[in-house]
């Protein structure tokens, strides 16, 4: 698979504080990519960097073939983006929003019109394009934004938090609509995001930590090798139960008459589940999110190969 | 860059506030010269033929000059607050060029100059009109357009160099209105140029905008001046207008109104000049 973007240990410092230290990362074409870390972990200045708005210290970042640092225009062309900030015009209708932006790419006016109508109708916000920008709700805001960074039908769509200060509805109808576009179109997906869930339906997931990359793989990769499933038994029968767990050296935490054991694998749980099942009175196996993996990888520095993913 | 441009010129105009703001120097200036500078001046002055015209329009012009500035300024605060709100981050990784980005706001902030002013004259056509003074003809009309883009020009360059400085509006909306409040003086006129003190005239012979104002002057007082002086001697003329700040003696020399276009045309090339090299440092 074609890599349309490759990162080849990219640093850059702001006075004393590196940034972003020496990482190496790759995005292959088509792939709903996630970069995940916390504030201060060096997202956004790799983004930057990729946005051509900020030049690395050291390293080298390709797009679709175009290098950064001495092809931006080009990449510029490849790219649409959606900040964390809202930052269209709010006196603007939508559609001169639209238009105002579209001309930026050396459309011309029919053009413009072309587009400004295919982008309204792959976000669905035909009904608000008359509308200031500045009187529509953050979902809203939100649909116009990514109608904004699809104007110019670019290769690859950076998303920078994009579903920030939204309400649950509006990150749900946000995240429908994105993952649609990505599965009609083929268009690679860059995401940054706080909400870790979300980058669960991605391809592939990076996760940075101060400056570095601490962990990199597939969602069920990370949640495999960072994170562990919970049985959960409930019983009437404790003390009995308590005696033949620890009988059978199973590790355990209790709470009032809940027992919680951790499963290296979901399927762990079928034979205890098989030896103790006339002590249960209820059960549930749950299985590690993302969440847990972000906590994992934050609450210790994961040792990390070298190897680029 | 023109869709760009288009862009900040409905954006000045849909923000009343800021459009409001650009013009409180000159409504400031109105209701003061209504309440008592007015009164203030002509009281300074001997009676002579056409004195209510003569100060009339000398006032007209004066409101002219500051709106060119005050106008491009409210408008170039559509830059700083571009930048204030990171919307600039939006252009920025857009292929459109910087010079191009730039150059839509220099364009714009000229169009909402020369648009403002154009408003204000035909405005206070209007009120020569009713106030049964002489009104200014067609011919004198396009001849003052054509001062309206040069001192727009004028204004805007100064400007330019100034909000590559600032980086918050609030910084900035405060500059304004150190900006908008000195303007007055530092054209000459809330008080005539020749009731301020030396060191003072010579700040504002250097000021650009001044000789925005003798421009206007020139022509908008023009006809009621004729009417004032038709039996006075040459020298007498000459001093009044050189108090009023029709023209200026610069070392026992008297301006031209080519020497007023030139020195208009001269700093417009130095300010852009300098703003140009303030920016390309800056974005370094």
């Amino acid at each position: 698979m074609k890599r349309i973007i490759e990162v080849e240990r990219l640093s850059k410092s702001f006075g004393k504080v590196k940034a972003v230290n020496d990482i190496s990362f790759y995005v292959d074409e088509g792939a709903l990519f996630s970069f995940l870390g916390t504030n201060g972990a060096g997202k956004s200045t790799t983004i930057s960097i990729l946005l051509t708005l900020l030049k690395q210290d050291q390293g080298g970042v390709v797009i679709n073939g175009y290098t950064v640092g001495k092809q931006d225009q080009a990449i510029r062309q490849e790219i649409g983006v959606v900040f964390q900030e809202n930052l269209l015009d709010p006196l603007l209708t939508v559609k001169e929003n639209l238009a105002i932006r579209g001309s930026f790419y050396g459309m011309t006016r029919k053009e413009r019109k072309v587009a400004i109508t295919r982008v309204m109708d792959v976000v669905d916000i035909q009904s608000i394009s008359n509308r200031p920008y500045g009187h529509l709700s953050g979902g809203q805001r939100r649909r116009v934004d990514i109608a904004r960074a699809l104007i110019h039908k670019p290769n690859i769509l950076i998303l920078d938090e994009p579903t920030t200060g939204l309400d649950p509805q509006s990150r749900k109808n946000i995240w429908a609509t994105i993952l649609q576009l990505q599965k009609e179109t083929g268009m690679t997906v860059f995401l940054t995001t706080h909400y870790i869930e979300e980058a669960a339906n991605s391809d592939y997931v990076v996760v940075m930590k101060e400056g570095s990359i601490v962990a990199k793989g597939t969602p069920e990769q990370l949640k495999n090798d960072y994170s562990t499933d919970l049985l959960t038994i409930s019983t009437e029968r404790a003390d009995e139960l308590r005696s033949l767990l620890m009988l059978n050296g199973l590790e355990f935490n209790e709470e009032r008459s809940l027992f919680h054991i951790r499963l290296s694998h979901t399927t762990d749980a079928i034979p205890i589940l098989a030896k103790f099942t006339s002590f249960i009175s209820a059960f549930e196996v749950k299985k590690s999110s993302l969440d847990d993996v972000f906590i994992a990888i934050n609450g210790k520095v994961v040792n990390q190969d070298d190897s680029i993913c | 860059m023109i869709a760009f441009a288009k862009r900040n010129i409905l954006l000045y105009f849909r923000d009343k506030a800021t459009v409001f703001f650009s013009l409180l120097a000159v409504i400031i200036l109105i209701a003061l010269y209504v309440l008592f500078l007015g009164d203030m001046t002509a009281k300074g002055l001997p009676d002579f033929p056409a004195k209510k015209a003569v100060l009339t329009t000398w006032f007209i012009a004066g409101i002219l000059a500051v709106t060119s500035m005050t106008t491009t300024l409210g408008s170039f605060g559509i830059l700083v607050e571009d930048r204030a709100n990171k919307t600039y981050m939006d252009f920025y990784s857009s292929p459109i060029s910087r010079p191009r980005l730039v150059g839509g706001y220099i364009i714009s902030a000229l169009v909402v100059g020369f648009i403002m002013c154009m408003i204000t004259l035909i405005a206070s056509n209007v009120f020569l009109f009713v106030s049964g003074d002489v009104v200014l003809s067609f011919g004198k009309l396009i001849a003052a357009g054509g001062v309206i883009i040069l001192s727009v020009l004028a204004s805007g360059s100064m400007v330019l160099l100034l909000v590559s400085f600032f980086k918050t509006s609030n910084a900035f909306a405060a500059a304004s209105t150190v900006i908008g409040t000195l303007l007055g003086f530092l054209a000459g006129i809330y008080i005539p140029i020749g009731g301020l003190p030396d060191y003072i005239q010579a700040v504002v012979k250097l000021f650009p905008v001044s000789h925005s104002a003798a421009l206007f002057r020139q022509l908008i007082m023009e006809a009621p001046l004729l009417e004032a002086f038709s039996t006075a001697p040459v020298a007498m003329k000459q001093a009044f207008e050189i108090d009023m700040g029709m023209l200026y003696d610069i070392n026992g020399k008297k301006t031209t109104q080519l020497f007023s276009f030139m020195y208009l045309i001269g700093t417009t090339l130095l300010f852009f000049g300098l703003s140009l090299l303030v920016m390309r440092r800056k974005s370094k």
